[in-house]
């Protein structure tokens, strides 16, 4: 049996366990069939290695079950970065970071042979040439090193000038401890913040969802996508069926719900001609495809669409192109301003006309009426009439608040 | 293509870099104590050794100290990921409230060769209000950057606030916290006061709604613990849903409530107990947040909450029999 390793080589897997524990606050052994059990001990122990502060254990008759127990409004950083923190590596891999920075720090560029003699030299260390000159190309694709070439030499150097410039800048310090929790890639920013050796003692977050960050490497490659106007092809798991399938599409933003918790690509599949949305947690992985000549023009039309967009669904491209919605709501204008603001503030384009004293109708049409529901239903106590040419809502909306009633009132 | 997922950002590295910087000799407990706040869990009985022996080499072990053998200059540059980010940043109209045109620019010529890692038009929030706060505002700005010094030395200050009803009103407390909200694209500042009987006490304020703001001499000196008031506010009874995980309810739900402190459990063959700790300021948006899920999920107490909801819907039966009389 392999010794437990509380680091990782492959972000993909423990995403699935940490985003599962995470979402749902528990799992136990039983709720996951998709491995054996030996790997949900492994991965739950590397969930209490990384999260100790926040794993909490109760009994239950089938034993012990752990659960997390995050209260994101209090937190001044994502505990889920700690996960994008436990790559692992070789002992070669720590030495030549440190050895070769702490080197170049001090010196000139050099060249590959010249820092490997230049490490024996000052550190009496040995290493093979051939590994020098990788990590250091390595270390130039990710920008730790600058390579410049000097006639047939190629030389490897830090830029120091650039760093210490952009160190200068305090009040970006302020900025990244804020910008760490509320924006994409915020753990990049919160690299940043390591690198810098400052922590975040001002800022907190709320309605935002941390385990947002499990998808961003998905994203990633998305946005490369995006920016260069080309097709990519997703393999998507289903989240009823389990099923993996394919996605060629032209990726043209991300539509985030700051209600749900969901984000998703926005996208045009050129096969059914026609917009989806499938959502971030359920691609696993993209691969970039070709060039997307007609980019621009998809571009402006999902920018039109938006007009008419209430969440992420555009419908199937045969149906009704919009649905009307028209609540009559009753408010009371003298106490109950802040009714009106509500409307205002979360309706969109929609219209709200007053049509008798404390009566108001707003009116809107959208593409998909069935994502309005769970809003619609946020005016229960309120709600006069509600018209729409899409009587499937309407009897929807009208079912479920019989099972309110019945369930609350008994009635 | 630059790696999200690369072990120059592994936790390690971060511990024995700031080991380095420290310049100076370092305890064995020390440095145990270090790995154990900054590394994970079990860290420890793997990196120690590692650090104290030989093999690594970077700090040499005399008399149970380890002394660095490289430069406690030692820095890790930014990667071209970490550059790209602060590009993005720059581009997000809050950076305003940190830095001058002037100092972005400057920022932005530093970083001339670098492409942004996203744009932030690549990003929609389909359902975020649509009157956040004015982050361009002259007068926002000298407020956050008031309330930016006043924080970090938990300095009280005064200021002067119109309350939701309109009326102004002044408030002496110390600012604690700014907190963002995503979904209303606003700043709320979290302070306390001081009761009467000396204890402290949450206050919640809207940035938008500061006119002005005065510094005052006095300075907080010990340090307040402000999760401990924030989590003091909440309720005694949390509210206490029961979910059956049809339609995929348990999962939108663990989603939604994700920005609470929650706790779940399975009573039974796909129905789960919720609790969710709330305090007075989040009641009525959990209250819609809980309705927008009709019967979805069900509702069986604290009591208190269990009466607005029910309240509610006897004012919707009401309108329904006006409607249809």
């Amino acid at each position: 049996m392999s010794e437990f390793n509380e680091l990782i080589k492959s972000f993909s897997k423990s995403r699935e366990y940490v985003r599962d524990f995470f979402v749902y606050g528990f799992k136990t052994r039983d709720d996951f069939t998709c491995w054996s059990s030996r790997t949900y001990d492994t991965e739950r122990r590397r969930l209490e290695s990384w999260l100790p502060e926040y794993v909490n254990q109760d009994y239950t008759e089938k034993g012990k079950n752990i659960y997390l127990a995050i209260d994101s409004n209090l937190l001044s950083t994502n505990p889920l970065y700690r996960v994008w923190k436990a790559k692992s590596f070789t002992d070669n891999d720590i030495k030549l970071h440190f050895y070769i920075l702490d080197y170049l720090e001090a010196n000139e560029p050099q060249t590959s042979e010249e820092i490997t003699d230049g490490l024996l030299d000052s550190y009496n260390v040995i290493f093979d040439a051939q590994m020098v000159r990788r990590k250091c190309n390595e270390y130039a694709d990710e920008g730790l090193l600058l390579k410049t070439k000097q006639g047939k030499k190629i030389l490897y150097g830090v830029d120091d000038i650039n760093h210490q410039a952009l160190k200068e800048h305090q009040e970006l310090y302020d900025a990244l401890k804020l910008f760490q929790l509320n924006c994409p890639f915020g753990i990049i920013g919160n690299t940043l913040m390591d690198n810098l050796s400052i922590e975040n003692d001002i800022f907190s977050i709320k309605h935002n969802f941390f385990v947002h960050t499990l998808e961003d490497e998905v994203l990633y490659k998305i946005l490369d996508g995006i920016k260069a106007k080309r097709e990519v092809t997703l393999e998507i798991k289903s989240t009823k069926t389990d099923n993996i399938s394919t996605l060629t599409c032209v990726p043209l933003s991300i539509i985030i719900s700051t209600r749900t918790g969901r984000r998703f690509l926005c996208c045009y599949d050129n096969k059914i001609k026609h917009f989806r949305t499938p959502r971030l947690d359920t691609i696993k992985s993209v691969s970039l495809g070709e060039l997307c000549e007609s980019y621009d023009q998809l571009k402006s039309e999902e920018l039109a669409s938006r007009d008419y967009l209430w969440g992420v669904s555009f419908l199937a491209k045969n149906d009704a192109p919009t649905s009307t919605v028209k609540l009559t709501l009753n408010i009371n204008e003298q106490t109950e301003g802040f009714i009106l603001n509500r409307l205002e503030r979360e309706g969109k384009s929609g219209v709200i006309t007053k049509i008798a004293d404390n009566t108001f109708t707003y009116e809107i049409k959208v593409l998909d009426a069935n994502e309005m529901v769970p809003w619609i239903r946020t005016f229960i106590g309120r709600i006069i009439d509600i018209e729409t040419n899409n009587e499937i809502i309407k009897h929807k909306f009208k079912r479920d608040l019989r099972a309110m009633y019945k369930m609350y009132l008994n009635e | 293509m630059a790696e999200l997922f690369s072990e120059i950002y592994n936790c390690y590295f971060q511990v024995v870099k700031t080991l380095i910087e420290s310049n100076r000799a370092i305890s064995l407990s020390e440095a145990e104590h270090r790995i154990k706040s900054m590394g994970f869990e079990e860290s420890v009985f793997y990196l120690l050794p590692k650090l104290a022996g030989d093999e690594w080499g970077f700090f040499e072990t005399r008399d149970n100290k380890l002394i660095s053998r490289l430069s406690p200059d030692f820095f890790t540059p930014f990667s071209n990921l970490q550059r790209a980010y602060i590009k993005s940043i720059l581009l997000d109209e809050k950076m305003k409230l940190f830095l001058t045109e002037k100092e972005i620019s400057h920022i932005e010529a530093l970083l001339e060769d670098v492409e942004p890692l996203y744009n932030p038009d690549y990003f929609y929030y389909t359902d975020r209000f649509c009157d956040g706060d004015d982050f361009s505002s002259p007068n926002y700005r000298r407020i956050f950057q008031s309330l930016l010094a006043s924080i970090k030395e938990q300095r009280y200050v005064e200021i002067s606030y119109a309350s939701p009803n309109g009326s102004p009103t002044t408030h002496r407390c110390i600012p604690c916290r700014l907190e963002y909200s995503v979904k209303n694209d606003r700043f709320r500042l979290l302070a306390v006061d001081k009761t009467k009987r000396g204890t402290f006490r949450l206050l919640q304020l809207n940035l938008e709604r500061i006119s002005d703001i005065t510094l005052t001499e006095y300075l907080q000196k010990k340090k307040i613990n402000l999760s401990h008031i924030i989590k003091r506010s909440y309720y005694k009874k949390p509210v206490k849903l029961i979910i059956k995980n049809e339609r995929n309810a348990l999962e939108r739900a663990m989603l939604q409530f994700a920005n609470y402190e929650k706790h779940t459990r399975k009573i039974g063959d796909n129905t789960y107990e919720c609790l969710i700790y709330y305090n007075k300021s989040v009641e009525t948006e959990l209250l819609i947040e809980v309705l927008s899920f009709g019967p979805m999920i069900q509702v069986v107490g604290n009591e208190e909450f269990l009466n607005q909801l029910k309240e509610r819907l006897k004012c919707q039966i009401l309108l329904d029999e006006k409607t249809k009389s």
